[in-house]
């Protein structure tokens, strides 16, 4: 009892005078102007649907997660939406562990209001079985620091997870078709919640009588204040929803400024709350490209010259073959992953040494287009082809007088020659004489 | 963090450095016939000095060392001078909150020419300037609105301007000698009156709500910037006032 009542904050009567005379000349403790918002911070934790909000000193932390649950009897075919606050008692002196307050309770409500009633999140497309299976959304809103103005902090929260959560989907299988199956989110990509729009609340603090209001108060303010007063509405000017529990009364035409002021804040903060999703939602899309290992990355650095090399019939077939073994890295866009994965398969060409063009009907043919466009390879390339030369030496007979010749032609051609050579022999037990003739088909397509 | 050889005279080493529990500062098998004084944060092991808080090691010639650490919460101490505030008024005592672990005890006769006829009325909520008399840590601190000879000495209820709180250690750096960078900068362009206690609350009062509002934040600001950042911050300030 004696460490409670030394631990609770105290306001002096100095205090509660001097922010009510600053006010007076429009003045506010911490420098800001009466409709301005402290610093907001949006960030993401590493699970789906989890976010953290500041504002100013306020810390809100906001997590939504789903299950799968009998709808209600007279909604069968809606999905459900809860939000349950925790006011910890770290956030507070005054808060206290176990049943939530009476303002734990008020904030619960405002916010599900506003996204109950103005349907901010579509309902329907939650539903999997109408009557019997159905999507329930759960937001946990926990407040770690009390630094004034919690209702606005956490409405950020909770929009910001509910924005950035996926939820696993689903099918209908089983014996009968009507066995829901829950598909893991490694097997099937989640799905996003369909959001309509973004209701954000605004907070008022009301001092002298009514005539003057204030957003976004800090704690003190807030124990300062006559009153409060909340309007939740969305970028589209939609007024979702208006709370004001008690406290001073204020004239309808303060109320209607108020709320067009709002509707500008409301603006801004859904502007900063669609940034902070899209950078975490790139930073998410990124993570999920698989990337090569970094043994292959030193190749990198010659593009140009392998999209030239495509023509040339031999790699082209690599390519296909790598292309078929690992789809991932064909779906990725950028032109460098290409350009790898087109290396990957110059590297495997590096580690094979034989008599390639013994089995090899059509090396000859290979080497004399690969004469053609030797002309147009340029520089990086001598460094692999000098390698390959070496091991040219060392093979069969037969590819000797042909290297011979390719190499009077220039050196480039030989070894790119004796590369493509080379490398049939890795693939030699993959590639059947038929694959080979469609790929060549096909290369010598592409190269019309 | 370091570890002391016992052949280097380590104390003088130590002095204004961070140092953490467990740290050994001194080796006394080593040392001469001295006498070393031990204030807070420090203790004595046999033959080591043992460091207990976390903090800076302070000397303070010839011999008295100790560790000086900054926290939220204040540990009442002996002739320390406070910001309270009235929490409840008793036949006796008025109840003051000092931001410690218990509430103190102020007696209704601690003032000057204090007697049962004139018993101040303070309301709750009013903010006193007072100083610790008395601080056991079995015992409610006691505190007092005089100094030691009896006289008032500027002790008493504060009226108007603002109160804020900080840490200890920012406390201690605004009543350190020479005055601290951030007042003085401050004192050359404003006028203000300024109470500070040792417990982590500060008080100012300007002729302006403007003056007061930029005194307490740049007062807030300046914890953890050095004296010429102090200076061009209060530099800053001024210039955005104009």
């Amino acid at each position: 009892m004696e460490q409670r009542l030394a631990n609770t904050w105290r306001m002096t009567v100095n205090e509660k005078k001097f922010i009510e005379t600053a006010l007076l000349s429009d003045l506010r403790v911490d420098g800001r102007r009466p409709f301005d918002y402290r610093k907001l911070t949006i960030k993401f934790g590493r699970e789906d649907g989890s976010s953290e909000v500041q504002l100013g000193e306020t810390h809100v932390m906001g997590y939504v997660t789903s299950q799968l649950v009998q709808p209600y009897r007279d909604r069968p075919n809606e999905g459900t939406l809860a939000i349950f606050t925790e006011f910890s008692p770290m956030a507070d002196p005054s808060f206290e562990a176990g049943r939530p307050g009476e303002s734990a309770v008020e904030l619960g409500r405002v916010i599900d209001r506003g996204l109950r009633e103005s349907r901010a999140v579509d309902m329907e497309s939650l539903c999997v079985v109408a009557g019997k299976s159905v999507w329930a959304i759960r937001v946990d809103l926990h407040i770690l620091d009390n630094g004034g103005n919690l209702i606005d902090a956490a409405n950020i929260a909770a929009l910001a997870a509910l924005l950035t959560f996926q939820r696993p989907e689903c099918t209908l299988g089983g014996e009968n078709g009507q066995e829901v199956i829950v598909h893991d989110p490694e097997v099937r990509e989640p799905l996003p919640l369909i959001v309509h729009h973004l209701p954000v609340a605004v907070t008022f603090a009301i001092f002298d009588e009514g005539n003057i209001m204030v957003i976004d108060p800090t704690y003190k303010e807030e124990a300062v204040m006559g009153g409060r007063m909340t309007a939740t509405l969305n970028s589209n000017g939609d007024v979702c929803a208006v709370q004001k529990a008690g406290g001073e009364g204020v004239m309808s035409s303060v109320i209607m400024q108020c709320l067009r002021i709002a509707s500008v804040k409301a603006a801004d903060i859904t502007s900063k709350i669609k940034d902070a999703v899209d950078a975490y939602n790139t930073e998410r899309a990124l993570r999920k490209v698989k990337r090569h290992p970094p043994s292959v990355a030193l190749e990198v650095s010659v593009p140009d010259v392998i999209m030239k090399e495509n023509q040339v019939d031999e790699l082209s077939r690599h390519r296909a073959q790598n292309l078929k073994d690992e789809p991932e890295r064909s779906c990725s866009n950028d032109g460098t992953s290409i350009g790898v994965e087109i290396s990957t398969s110059r590297g495997k060409n590096n580690a094979f040494i034989g008599g390639p063009s013994s089995w090899d009907p059509y090396s000859k043919g290979i080497s004399s287009c690969f004469i053609r466009s030797s002309q147009d390879l340029p520089g990086p390339l001598y460094l692999a082809k000098e390698q390959e030369e070496a091991k040219i030496s060392q093979n069969s007979i037969e590819s000797d007088p042909e290297a011979a010749n390719t190499l009077s032609s220039g050196p480039v051609g030989a070894s790119v020659a004796s590369q493509q050579a080379n490398s049939p022999k890795s693939l030699k037990d993959a590639v059947k004489p038929k694959n080979r003739k469609k790929n060549k088909a096909s290369s010598t397509s592409d190269m019309s | 963090m370091k570890v002391e050889q016992p052949s280097d005279p380590p104390l003088n080493s130590c002095v204004d450095q961070l140092v953490v529990p467990g740290d050994t500062v001194l080796d006394l098998s080593t040392m001469s016939n001295q006498t070393i004084k031990l204030g807070e944060g420090l203790r004595q092991d046999s033959d080591k000095i043992s460091v207990m808080k976390a903090g800076k090691l302070r000397l303070s010639k010839p011999n008295k060392y100790w560790v000086e650490s900054s926290h939220k919460r204040y540990v009442p101490c002996v002739e320390d001078t406070i910001l309270g505030i009235v929490v409840d008024s008793k036949p006796d005592n008025f109840l003051v909150d000092i931001k410690g672990p218990t509430l103190a005890f102020l007696p209704v006769l601690a003032f000057e020419g204090g007697t049962r006829r004139n018993i101040p009325k303070f309301e709750v909520g009013t903010l006193l300037y007072v100083r610790v008399v008395k601080a056991n840590n079995s015992m409610n601190p006691e505190l007092s609105c005089t100094d030691a000879s009896g006289k008032a000495a500027e002790f008493g209820p504060l009226k108007d301007g603002y109160m804020f709180e900080t840490s200890t250690g920012l406390a201690r750096m605004l009543l350190s000698s020479p005055t601290c960078p951030v007042l003085e900068a401050l004192g050359k362009k404003l006028s203000f009156e300024i109470a500070i206690g040792l417990n982590g609350r500060v008080w100012v009062n300007a002729s302006s709500p403007a003056t007061t509002v930029i005194l307490s934040n740049a007062i807030m600001k300046s914890e953890f910037l050095s004296g010429t950042q102090q200076r061009i911050m209060v530099e800053k300030l001024m210039q955005k006032l104009q």
